[in-house]
């Protein structure tokens, strides 16, 4: 739903822009007006899955980054799952 | 795409075909109209040659780009440093056996890539190199069979053009062969007609030969009657006679002067004047 990359386009006169043309005033509205249907929702993964698969997968010369990233989200991810119980392994207990 | 085509003409031609068919269901099943919209035309965008660019195997380089007309090339990396002293001074990362692990695993896989892995990009380079080979190979070998069968489906067409040679000789045969049976059955009728009057020819000199024959024998059996009942110059002469007449009778060209010659001699009293 959310695009992390910057994409220059002109100002459309509807309420779809992308997240980047949206002004900080406007984001409640601009949130709140997505589509949050499962549909959408499955929708948006789909998009975002592509997205992801076409940059940097889905070309001639692929590198190890496009298998890497999504290795480095999935530690970081399961880490944060993990924080929990890792807590009660610091060192120090003041910091 | 031809497929493609021959619908949107029916598509186009169905409005008025769907006015005559409102009437049974069955028939209008037949006119569903598939594939409305405008096919694309154009062929498929090829693949890009490189990914997007990406720093570490991890950052994407759109990160870099978007801190850079704040903090020049260093922030990103000063921001990297501060945060992860940040994570490990306020031990938001816990420092665990498995840390030990994981620096000896990803230092590791670090090694294999920077150590193989161009290597390992040209073989599967390779590997799709010799797949679109033989599609193209297929591809090429489909085009060419295609292309075959349109140059002999555009000879044969051509031949059918000249089939009026063939046409024209056999109809220069037919006439040809009209043209002998009539000359041959012409020789005929002439060679039957002219067997008759031959026919005909011959009896007529036969006929002249038996009157000639027939007088000379009556003539000389009287010229021997007269002969015998006379003797000497005057037979002679009566014999003469007899020839001369003999000549005439026989032959009309020469007896005139021969006629003339003997009477020049004598004077014979029963001469038959011509």
């Amino acid at each position: 739903m959310a695009s992390v990359v910057c994409v220059f386009c002109f100002s459309v006169p509807m309420k779809e822009k992308k997240l980047m043309d949206v002004k900080i005033g406007e984001l409640p509205k601009w949130i709140l007006m997505r589509d949050f249907t499962p549909k959408g929702i499955a929708g948006a993964f789909q998009r975002g899955y592509y997205r992801y698969y076409n940059k940097y997968v889905n070309v001639k010369k692929g590198s190890v980054a496009g298998v890497s990233m999504v290795l480095a989200a999935y530690v970081l991810f399961n880490y944060c799952r993990s924080y929990k119980e890792l807590k009660h392994e610091r060192r120090r207990k003041y910091h | 795409m031809l497929s493609r085509a021959v619908l949107s003409t029916v598509a186009t031609a169905a409005p008025c075909v769907k006015n005559a068919a409102l009437l049974g269901p069955g028939v209008l099943q037949a006119t569903r109209i598939f594939h409305t919209g405008q096919p694309s035309q154009a062929p498929v965008p090829p693949l890009p040659e490189y990914g997007g660019k990406v720093r570490h195997g991890l950052i994407p380089e759109e990160f870099f780009q978007f801190l850079y007309p704040k903090t020049g090339v260093t922030g990103p990396y000063v921001l990297g440093t501060g945060l992860i002293l940040y994570f490990l001074s306020k031990e938001i990362y816990v420092v665990t056996p498995e840390t030990i692990s994981a620096v000896s695993t990803i230092g590791l896989l670090v090694y294999v890539v920077k150590k193989y892995g161009a290597s390992i990009g040209e073989f599967a380079d390779k590997l799709n190199e010799q797949k679109i080979a033989q599609l193209e190979e297929a591809k090429q070998a489909s085009m060419k069979y295609i292309q075959d069968a349109i140059n002999l489906e555009k000879s044969q067409q051509a031949l059918v053009q000249k089939r009026h040679y063939l046409f024209d000789v056999q109809r220069n045969n037919i006439a040809m062969a009209l043209e002998v049976t009539y000359r041959d059955r012409l020789h005929r009728v002439y060679r039957e007609v002219k067997n008759r009057l031959d026919y005909q020819i011959a009896v007529q000199n036969m006929m002249r030969r038996k009157e000639q024959e027939h007088m000379i024998n009556w003539v000389e059996k009287h010229v021997v009657q007269s002969i015998s009942a006379q003797q000497g110059g005057v037979a002679q002469r009566s014999f003469e006679v007899a020839v001369v007449t003999f000549l005439w009778h026989g032959c009309k060209f020469r007896a005139a002067d021969v006629k003339v010659k003997i009477l020049q001699k004598s004077s014979p009293p029963s001469l038959p004047q011509g």
